[in-house]
C-alpha cells in the first residue's frame, strides 16, 4: 500500500499502545515494591514472591483459575466448531433460525443475567430427585464459562469456515474420503489457527471473569478472580501483583512461542506446496 | 424372558445391596471434609492447619464479603458449605425461614467456655441459643485519625458524642477536604442513623426512615467514599481521616499504620450514646453436607487458645470466657476491643427487619448515595 | 413422528449429531436458564425457599396459572418511582460514550495499524491482544492505584509543578470512563482492523487520482467501505457496557448508578428475584430489539446488492 503511518499515525499508535500497557507495566513494577499498602515507590524487594509460596489460597485459586480455563478454551472450541459448521454448512434445518439467535445470545447479555440465569437453572435442577447430587463448584463455573465461551468461539471460527476455499473439500470428496475423514484430514488443518485463536480467547475469557463464577461456585471454588476480589477488603498486597506478574511473564513466553511455531508450520507448509506444485510442473 | 425376569431380581438385589450398603457407610462416617463459607480476612493464620492436624478433617475455606451474599446463596440453597457465618439480625432471618439447622449441643462440649452476657444477647435473635454460635463480635462506630481531624476542626472541640462527627453537617463538613469513608451498605448506615436520631435503631416504622434519610441527605455532600473493604488501606497510609466504619477492621488500620510508620494516629471511638453491636454467628445450613464435622469445628473454634487466637489477629472480640488469659496483652488491653462493662451497656443490640423495610432501606440507600 | 425425525435427520447421521451437540446444549443451559427467568420474572415474591411464589396451583382440581405483572409494572412506574427509567437511561449513556470514547481512538489507531509495514503487523496485533492475557481485574485494579488521589498520576502532576494539590480523579465519571474505555479498546480495534487491513488501496489511488484531498478520501472512501467494521466494533462495544457491573463498582463514582448494580441490590440486598428477573428481561429486550432491526435492516441491504 502507499500511504505508510506518517509522524501523526505513529504518534497515534504509540499513544495508544501507551494507554493499554501503562496499568500492566505499573502492575508489573510494583509487584517488586517494599511497602505494602500504598501506591509510593518505597524500594526494591522479592519478599511479595517469597511470600506467595506460602499462600495456599492464592496459588489454589489461582491453579483453579487455570485450569478452568483450560477445560472451558477446550469445551468451548469443540462446540463453537461444531456450530460454526452447523451455521456455515447446513442452510437448512428445522429451527436454524432458533439455532443461530441462541449462539449468539449469550454475546448480547450481560454476564450478571448469563449468571443469574444459570443459577436459577441449577437451583431448580438440584431441587428435583433426578439432580440432587449436583453440586455447586468447578463443574457449574466451566458451564457458565462455556457458555460464554462458545458463542465466541463460534464467531471466530465462523469467519475462518466463511472464507475456506471449499474445493479442496470437494476434492477430498472426489477422491473417496468419507465426510468424517474430510473434515479431520482437509478442514481441521485448514482452520487451525482459528481453533487457536478461539481457543486462547475462551481462555481469557474464562481467566478474567468474576461475576458468573461468584453465583456459580460452591465450597472449594475460590477462582483467582474470587480470591482477589474478597481480599480487597484488607487492601489487596503486592503478593496479588506477583501472581499478575509470573502469569504476564508466563503466557507471554507461551504465546510467543506457539505464534513462532504456527509461523513455521505455516512456512513448511507453503513450501510443501509449492514443492508439490513443482514437482507437478516437472513431471 | 425367563433369563430376562433373573437378571432383573439380580439388578434389584445388587441394587439394594449397594444402598444398604452405602446407607451404613453414610450413617457410620463422614468423609473427612469440612466446607466453611466465611467474612474475608477474618480468621488466624494457622486455625486451619491445626484443626487438620487434630482432627484429621480436611477444609475448603471460602470468602464472602457482604451478609447479602451470603443469605442469597442460602435462599437459593445446596449451597453445599457446613458452615456458614452470618451476622446474628441476617441469621434470624435465615432461622426463621428454616435455612439453619439445630445444633446438637452435646456434640459441643465447649460451649460451656461462652461468656452468659454473650450468649443471652445472641438468645433474643436465637432462643435457647438453638441455632448460633458466636464467631468474634464487633461494633459499628467511628474512626478518626487523630491529628488530621483535630487539625480539620481547628477551634471546634471534638464533639461530645462521637457520632457527631459523621453526622452533623458542622462537624463533617470540615472532613471532606481530608477524606470521609462511610460503609457501603443500607443495613449498616440506616441502624446507625436511626440511632442517633433517638429511634429504635431497627425500626419497623417507616415514617423514621423517611427521617433518617433527611438527614443523610444533608451530610451527603461530605462522604467522600462508599467502601464497606478499602477503607482500612486508606485510613492506614491516610487519605481517610474519618470513617463510619467497624471497629476490629479501624484497629487493623490503626496498627496497619503503626507497622508501616506511616505516622498516622488512628483511633477508634466509642460514641458516648453507643455503638451498633454485631456479633458473627457460626450456623449448620440445613442441607449441610457435612453436619458431623460442623460440630466438630465449632467446638475447635470455642478453645479458648484458638478463639483468642482470632482475637489476636483481626482486633474483634470473642465471646469466650476461658480465652483472656491468651489474648495478646495489647490487645486485651486494648478498651475498644473488649469493651468495659461500662461501655457494653451503651451497646445497641442487633435486631432483624422485615423484608418491606429492607426494601425501603435499600431504596432510600440508592437515593442517598446516588441522588437518584 | 417419523416425519419430523426424517426432517431433523435427513440420511446422514453424522449431520444429526454435529447439529444435536451444540443444540442440546443451548437448549439445556442457554434456552432453559432464560425460561426459567422468564417464569420468576412474572412469579411473586416469597420469603423463604425458594424466593419466590410458584406459577401453578392446584385449586379444586383446576390447575391454576396465576401471572403477576407487578414487577415489570413497578419497573416502568414512573411517577411512583423513577429510579429503574433513569438507571436505564444512565447505563445506555454511558455505553453509548464509551463507544464513542472507544471508535474515536480505535479507528485511527487500527487504520494506521493496517497501514504498518505487513512484516510487523502481526507484531502489532499481538500486542493489542497481550493486555487480555492479564487478569482483567488487576488491570482495573492497576488504574485505581494510577488515578488516586495519592496515586501515579498525580504523583506526576505535581512533581512536574503542573498542579499544586492532587486532583480527584478516582470514583468519578471520569475514571469510569478511563475504565470502561480500556477495558473495550481492544474489542473496537479488532474488528475495525480486520476490516481496514482488507480495504483496497488502489480506490483510495483512484480517489487521489480524481482530485480528493486526504480528508475527502478518508470520509469519502475509507469510512464508507469500513462501515461493518465500525458496526461490528460498536456493537462488540456497546452491548456489554450496557450491562458492566465490575468497573464501575470499582473505579465509579457513588453517582454512577448502572444497571448491572440494580440488579445486583435486586437479588442481594432485597433478595426479590422475581423483581431482579424482571429487571434482567427488559435488560436483555433493551438490546435485543435494536439488534434485531439492526440485522433486519442490515439483512434487506444486503439482499438488494445482491
Amino acid at each position: 500500500m502507499s500511504t505508510r503511518p506518517n509522524w501523526f499515525g505513529r504518534g497515534w499508535l504509540a499513544a495508544g499502545y501507551f494507554f493499554l500497557y501503562i496499568p500492566i507495566v505499573l502492575l508489573i513494577v510494583f509487584s517488586f515494591n517494599e511497602s505494602r499498602q500504598d501506591v509510593v515507590w518505597r524500594g526494591f524487594t522479592l519478599n511479595w514472591y517469597r511470600a506467595l509460596i506460602d499462600d495456599k489460597e492464592i496459588i489454589e485459586g489461582a491453579i483453579l483459575s487455570l485450569k478452568i480455563a483450560f477445560l472451558t478454551g477446550i469445551l468451548s472450541v469443540i462446540l463453537g466448531t461444531f456450530a460454526a459448521f452447523v451455521l456455515v454448512r447446513y442452510k437448512r434445518f428445522l429451527g436454524r433460525t432458533a439455532f443461530s439467535g441462541m449462539v449468539n445470545a449469550p454475546l448480547v447479555m450481560p454476564e450478571v443475567i448469563v449468571g443469574l440465569s444459570l443459577l436459577l437453572l441449577l437451583v431448580s435442577l438440584q431441587n428435583t430427585a433426578a439432580f440432587s447430587w449436583l453440586n455447586r463448584g468447578m463443574f457449574t463455573i466451566l458451564i457458565g464459562h462455556a457458555l460464554l465461551g462458545m458463542a465466541y468461539a463460534t464467531v471466530v471460527v465462523q469467519s475462518r469456515l466463511q472464507e475456506m476455499d471449499r474445493s479442496i473439500e470437494e476434492a477430498a470428496m472426489d477422491l473417496g474420503c468419507r465426510p468424517g475423514q474430510v473434515f479431520f484430514l482437509v478442514t481441521l488443518p485448514n482452520i487451525t489457527q482459528a481453533l487457536m485463536s478461539a481457543f486462547l480467547l475462551t481462555f481469557t475469557i474464562s481467566l478474567d471473569d468474576v461475576v458468573i463464577s461468584q453465583l456459580l461456585s460452591g465450597p472449594g471454588s475460590s477462582t483467582m478472580p474470587i480470591v482477589i476480589f474478597s481480599r480487597a477488603r484488607l487492601g489487596l498486597d503486592p503478593r496479588v501483583n506477583a501472581v499478575a506478574t509470573i502469569t504476564i511473564v508466563v503466557v507471554t513466553i507461551a504465546v510467543i512461542a506457539s505464534s513462532l511455531y504456527l509461523a513455521r508450520s505455516e512456512r513448511r507448509r507453503q513450501k510443501e506446496i509449492s514443492a508439490a506444485f513443482s514437482a507437478e510442473a516437472a513431471s | 424372558m425367563k433369563l430376562f425376569s433373573f437378571r432383573a431380581l439380580a439388578d434389584v438385589a445388587w441394587g439394594v445391596a449397594l444402598a444398604a450398603s452405602c446407607g451404613i457407610a453414610l450413617a457410620q462416617e463422614e468423609p473427612k471434609v469440612l466446607n466453611v463459607y466465611n467474612w474475608s480476612d477474618y480468621i488466624a493464620e494457622d486455625t486451619l492447619k491445626n484443626f487438620e492436624k487434630e482432627t484429621g478433617i480436611k477444609v475448603r475455606y471460602d470468602n464472602f464479603d457482604s451478609n447479602e451474599i451470603l443469605h442469597a446463596k442460602l435462599v437459593a440453597g445446596k449451597t453445599g458449605y457446613d458452615i456458614v457465618v452470618p451476622s446474628s439480625n441476617w441469621a434470624k432471618i435465615q432461622i426463621d425461614g428454616g435455612l439453619l439447622a439445630k445444633l446438637d449441643k452435646a456434640l459441643i462440649p465447649n460451649l460451656a467456655n461462652v461468656d452468659a452476657e454473650t450468649a443471652g444477647q445472641i438468645a433474643k435473635l436465637d432462643p435457647g441459643n438453638q441455632h448460633l454460635v458466636v464467631w468474634l463480635w464487633g461494633y459499628t462506630t467511628v474512626g478518626i485519625n487523630v491529628d488530621k481531624v483535630k487539625a480539620a476542626l481547628g477551634s471546634m472541640p471534638m464533639p461530645d458524642n462521637a457520632w457527631d462527627l459523621v453526622f452533623k453537617p458542622e462537624y463533617i463538613s470540615k472532613m471532606k477536604s481530608c477524606g470521609v469513608s462511610f460503609l457501603d451498605s443500607p443495613s449498616e448506615i440506616f441502624p446507625a442513623a436511626l440511632h442517633y436520631l433517638g429511634k429504635p435503631a431497627f425500626s419497623k416504622q417507616t415514617s423514621d426512615y423517611q427521617e433518617a434519610s433527611r438527614m443523610l441527605q444533608a451530610i451527603r455532600p461530605y462522604v467522600t467514599l462508599f467502601s464497606s473493604s478499602g477503607y482500612i488501606n486508606d485510613m492506614a497510609n491516610g487519605s481517610i481521616c474519618l470513617a463510619l466504619g467497624w471497629s476490629g477492621d479501624i484497629s487493623i488500620a490503626r496498627q496497619r499504620a503503626i507497622d508501616g510508620k506511616t505516622g498516622n494516629k488512628i483511633e477508634v471511638l466509642i460514641p458516648k450514646t453507643g455503638g451498633i453491636l454485631f456479633f458473627d454467628t457460626m450456623a449448620i445450613p440445613v442441607d449441610a453436607p457435612h453436619p458431623k464435622n460442623a460440630h466438630a469445628f465449632i467446638n475447635y473454634i470455642l478453645k479458648p487458645e484458638v478463639h483468642a487466637s482470632l482475637t489476636n489477629k483481626v482486633f474483634y472480640a470473642n465471646p469466650n470466657a476461658q480465652s483472656t488469659k491468651f489474648v495478646k496483652k495489647e490487645v486485651a488491653e486494648n478498651p475498644t476491643v473488649f469493651l468495659s462493662a461500662e461501655n457494653k451497656k451503651k451497646m445497641i443490640a442487633p435486631d432483624a427487619v422485615n423484608n418491606d423495610i429492607r426494601r425501603l432501606s435499600t431504596r432510600l440507600y440508592t437515593q442517598f448515595k446516588t441522588g437518584l | 413422528m417419523n416425519k419430523l425425525l426424517a426432517r431433523l435427520m435427513p440420511n446422514n447421521p453424522g449431520r444429526a449429531v454435529v447439529i444435536g451437540v451444540p443444540y442440546l446444549w443451548l437448549v439445556l443451559f442457554f434456552l432453559l436458564p432464560f425460561l426459567i427467568v422468564l417464569k420468576i420474572s412474572v412469579s411473586e415474591m416469597n420469603v423463604g425457599q425458594p424466593p419466590f411464589k410458584p406459577l401453578t396451583e392446584m385449586v379444586d382440581n383446576f390447575l391454576n396459572i396465576r401471572v403477576y405483572l407487578g414487577n415489570f409494572i413497578s419497573l416502568f412506574d414512573v411517577a411512583n418511582d423513577d429510579l429503574y427509567a433513569r438507571t436505564y437511561l444512565s447505563s445506555l449513556k454511558y455505553a453509548a460514550w464509551t463507544t464513542i470514547f472507544c471508535l474515536v481512538i480505535g479507528f485511527p489507531f487500527a487504520y494506521f495499524m493496517a497501514r504498518a509495514r505487513p512484516t510487523i503487523r502481526p507484531a502489532l496485533l499481538m500486542l493489542v491482544m497481550m493486555p487480555f492475557w492479564t487478569s482483567f481485574l488487576l488491570r482495573v485494579y492497576a488504574w485505581k492505584a494510577i488515578l488516586t488521589t495519592n496515586g501515579v498520576f498525580n504523583q506526576i502532576l505535581i512533581g512536574l509543578g503542573i498542579i499544586g494539590e492532587p486532583l480527584h480523579m478516582l470514583h468519578t465519571p471520569f475514571s469510569l470512563m478511563i475504565g470502561m474505555v480500556y477495558v473495550y479498546l481492544p474489542f473496537m480495534i479488532l474488528p475495525l482492523y480486520a476490516n481496514l487491513v482488507k480495504l483496497d488501496g488502489r480506490l483510495l489511488e483512484a480517489a487521489a487520482d480524481l482530485g480528493a484531498t486526504p480528508w475527502q478520501r478518508f470520509w469519502l472512501v475509507t469510512v464508507p467501505l469500513s462501515k461493518s467494521g465500525i458496526i461490528a466494533g460498536s456493537m462488540l462495544v456497546f452491548i456489554p457496557c450496557v450491562g458492566e457491573f465490575v468497573i464501575p463498582e470499582l473505579l465509579g463514582g457513588p453517582e454512577t448508578l448502572m444497571i448491572g448494580r440494580v440488579l445486583w441490590d435486586e437479588l442481594f440486598s432485597n433478595n426479590d428475584w422475581p423483581r431482579a428477573a424482571a429487571v434482567a428481561v427488559v435488560t436483555i429486550l433493551l438490546i435485543i430489539v435494536p439488534l434485531a432491526i439492526f440485522n433486519k435492516y442490515q439483512a434487506e441491504s444486503q439482499g438488494e446488492r445482491t
